[in-house]
């Protein structure tokens, strides 16, 4: 009972770091942009297929083709920014935050549909050599590919947040999230500010993706649910703090876990939602931060 | 060194500035006073480009800045304190600092310019290592002021510099900007605090409604009934 | 050209929309072909769901990502009723009545707060129950064997008429209203509206119960309509995104914008589920996206300037 307890833990553990990854891409984007991008779980999709393709063509180790995936993000990102989301940088912040929902919604849609039109609704994953790896501690399993996931998900937050704090771009960045307008008295080109925290995000969607096809599965409708999920964490991690929201992931990883253990698998995926709407009840003022209006 | 011709302003529909015209000399020390809601702020923010305007245009050493994005005109020399200061509250002092000089001209001399601004403003550098958000009402003043200095202006405009702040200090916040004048930073101040302003500067226009009504020296201003009456609480009749 | 006057352009509308009503009461009686008619309920059904979303969308500007919980409601609770023995009617009011229980339940706290919380809050709550739905109703709910004996599809089809008629004319009467403009008011300018004494919170509240009244009185009607359907279906997302993007590609927060967006959606789906099965969605995500970046007012936007334009010439 102790050990089947102790394993469900470290399970929520392994995923809640995806949780926090992917969230972490998300929140940022917002923080910075403003942008409410609810393609992300989409982008994040495109990550594990980018790497799935790569593996199943052409044999390139999931953990090696990480780059690949994440440059396919960066350029996607360029891409959806250039055509959609840098037309919505000059409207007033409540409006940014609903079209950018709407355009995100739309977008969504669209490749969703796509990837089941060119590879089928099918459930895929990665399968190495080592994929069954798995060392035991104290009698509880520790799959490999998913401990690994998590080193690197752990590694990238370390590093972005260097970045946010040691170089002068992540300053401009971070005085961006605070006061836009007083960053631009800086001569931050807040444009280049903007278009460079959406194609981080989207790759850390990316690289988010291809461990969740390597630890896990992937298909075409995985989106709505990676959204929903970052949404909440993000939420429940408290805006602006990168660390926070990392965190924040794996609570809700471990929470789901309980759940799943106590109540009933099914209810693993309702679990965060409900979360969401308490907070959205009892602490409202909680959510993003800030009170609006 | 800074000339604003024939500038209409809006927001949305709502015409704010009306055929706005004024020079600033380099070297000087210009105050721009009014009545709450008369433009002055919305003058600023033309000057620094946060607002384009619908005609006219805003020449700084001749060069038109009419196209220039705000963030490229602040390479171009010149930096906006914003009313109440902004100061980046989640970074320490030093950090608000070195955001402040961003620009490629300012990195480069940047330790310099730390250490000047920090003789200007002792404070500060006592203050260094904290977060911005920590500090008083005065300190953020001189932060946002500092921080402006980082990118090493040729043209500083401060918007409402005393505002919010206790008599003596505001006191302090003149002289403090009179020095910075006098190391060689052509000053635009834009005040309702009229008396003081005027006591301080080389030259003031005044403006009204969107519109410049008078210019003058500070002193020919002070002994100008209308603006006696009107600004200065001097009511005689 | 002889101009038209208001009084006389008003009286063609209403005989318009009359021959219009005439025309589709007339429908089943005159066309004989079931498919035909099943695609006039899709119709009439998205008319309504889109009617029914633009009341809290269009006129008080809340956008509602989880209209499907509405919707669902509405179908399990008249589904239920109605196969436990209730009579139809009381069965879809209670269906309405229980989909507005549900509103108010998210609305009063996600409203305090503005914008985006409320669209996240409705999307967790459709989401929820759609996953709890799925969990605890696995079966298939079929009519049982003696009601599919008698099963007729001109009931079903009137019964959506009569629904759509309902929602769009209650819209209508909305607009038209004190309380519309009230609602109104308050999507234009929140902080305005509430210096006029007009409550936001209360105006917004009463267009969210409206719209998921409607939204699951057509839940109830897809209840009755249904042979055989997995309980689940009904809370499903999509009903949620086609009803949206119905109402902003046909002209949000007008009357007319819903109907046209919900006739041009079912229409094109057909059209293109013949040989492209699941490309509607991507043509319409497309659409849709225009819209929102480039035709703030949809078709009905269009139409307007075109008509204007004409105007101008004449």
């Amino acid at each position: 009972m102790l050990e089947a307890l102790a394993q469900n833990l470290v399970y929520g553990i392994l995923i809640g770091a995806l949780y926090g990854l992917a969230a972490v891409g998300l929140s940022l984007v917002f923080g910075v942009t403003k942008f409410l991008n609810v393609s992300h779980g989409e982008l994040l999709m495109l990550g594990g297929y980018a790497s799935f393709w790569l593996f199943a063509l052409w044999k390139v180790d999931p953990f090696i083709s990480l780059p690949a995936a994440i440059i396919f993000l960066l350029v996607a990102g360029v891409v959806f920014y250039k055509l959609l989301f840098g037309r919505m940088v000059k409207l007033a912040e409540g409006d940014k935050i609903q079209n950018t929902l709407l355009v995100g919604f739309g977008l969504s849609l669209i490749l969703q549909n796509l990837a089941l039109q060119f590879w089928t609704a099918d459930t895929r994953s990665i399968t190495t050599a080592y994929s069954g790896a798995v060392f035991s501690f104290a009698g509880v399993r520790f799959p490999l590919v998913r401990v690994a996931s998590l080193v690197i998900a752990f590694v990238l937050i370390v590093a972005l947040q260097l970045f946010l704090r040691r170089t002068y771009t992540g300053k401009a960045l971070r005085a961006t999230v605070e006061n836009w307008e007083a960053a631009t008295l800086m001569g931050i080109d807040i444009q280049r500010v903007y278009l460079l925290s959406f194609v981080m995000g989207a790759a850390l969607a990316g690289v988010a993706g291809a461990l969740v096809a390597v630890g896990y599965s992937i298909e075409p409708a995985m989106g709505m649910s990676w959204t929903l999920k970052s949404l909440v964490v993000m939420v429940l991690g408290g805006l602006g703090s990168i660390t926070g929201t990392f965190v924040g992931g794996i609570i809700l990883g471990v929470t789901e876990s309980a759940t799943g253990f106590f109540l009933s698998l099914t209810y693993r995926e309702v679990v965060g939602l409900v979360l969401f709407l308490l907070v959205l009840v009892f602490r409202p003022q909680g959510l993003f931060g800030v009170k609006e209006g | 060194m800074l000339k604003i011709e024939n500038i209409n302003a809006f927001y949305g529909d709502l015409q704010a500035l009306w055929g706005i015209s004024f020079e600033v000399n380099e070297g000087e020390l210009v105050a721009l006073v009014g009545p709450n809601g008369a433009g002055k702020t919305t003058t600023l923010r033309v000057i620094s480009g946060l607002l384009k305007p619908r005609a006219g245009n805003v020449r700084l050493d001749n060069r038109d800045l009419g196209k220039e994005d705000a963030h490229k005109i602040v390479e171009l020399g010149i930096s906006q304190v914003l009313e109440g200061g902004k100061v980046f509250t989640a970074m320490s002092v030093l950090e608000n600092l070195e955001l402040g000089a961003f620009v490629g001209r300012a990195r480069k001399v940047r330790d310099e310019t730390i250490k000047w601004v920090y003789h200007i403003f002792p404070r500060l550098e006592e203050r260094k290592t904290q977060r911005a958000g920590t500090l008083s009402g005065g300190e953020r003043q001189m932060l946002a002021i500092g921080r402006a200095l980082m990118a090493k202006p040729k043209v500083l405009l401060l918007d409402e510099p005393s505002f919010g702040l206790a008599p003596i200090l505001v006191e302090q916040m003149f002289e403090m900007i009179t020095e910075i004048n006098k190391q060689g930073v052509t000053v635009l101040l834009v005040e309702q605090n009229v008396r003081a302003a005027l006591e301080l500067t080389n030259r003031a226009y005044v403006i009204e409604n969107g519109r410049i009504v008078g210019q003058g020296t500070g002193d020919d201003l002070l002994s100008f009934e209308s603006i006696r009456s009107a600004y200065l609480g001097d009511c005689n009749a | 050209m002889s101009r038209t006057s208001p009084e006389q352009s008003r009286r063609i509308q209403i005989i318009f929309i009359l021959l219009l009503i005439a025309i589709l009461v007339a429908l089943p009686q005159v066309i004989k072909s079931d498919s035909t008619i099943n695609l006039a309920v899709y119709v009439l059904l998205f008319v309504s769901l889109a009617s029914s979303w633009n009341i809290l969308g269009g006129f008080s500007g809340q956008t509602n990502l989880g209209h499907a919980a509405f919707f669902g409601a509405g179908a399990l609770t008249t589904r239920m009723l109605w196969l436990s023995g209730w009579n139809l009617f009381p069965s879809l009011l209670a269906g309405g009545l229980v989909a507005v229980a549900l509103a108010l339940l998210i609305g009063v706290p996600a409203f305090r707060l503005r914008g985006v919380y409320f669209a996240i809050g409705t999307l967790a709550l459709s989401q929820i129950l759609y996953i709890t739905v799925g969990n605890m109703l696995p079966m298939i709910s079929s009519l049982p064997a003696q009601d599919l004996a008698v099963y007729q599809l001109a009931p079903r089809y009137y019964l959506f008429l009569a629904i759509a008629l309902f929602t769009i004319g209650a819209g209508y009467a909305l607009i038209n209203s004190r309380l519309g403009l009230g609602i109104m008011a308050v999507r234009e300018e929140e902080d305005a509206a509430e210096s006029l004494g007009v409550s936001a919170l209360k105006h917004k509240l009463v267009a969210l119960a409206l719209s998921a009244f409607f939204g699951g009185l057509t839940g109830g009607a897809f209840a009755f309509y249904h042979v055989g359907y997995y309980p689940q279906l009904t809370f499903g997302p999509e009903w949620t995104f086609d009803a949206l993007m119905m109402v902003y590609i046909g002209g949000m927060g007008t009357i007319v914008g819903p109907i046209i967006g919900a006739v041009f959606f079912v229409i094109l789906r057909e059209l293109l589920a013949l040989n492209l099965a699941e490309m509607h969605l991507i043509v319409f995500g497309t659409l849709f996206i225009l819209v929102v970046l480039f035709l703030p007012g949809g078709f009905m936007g269009v139409w307007g300037k075109i008509s204007k334009a004409l105007a101008r010439q004449q």
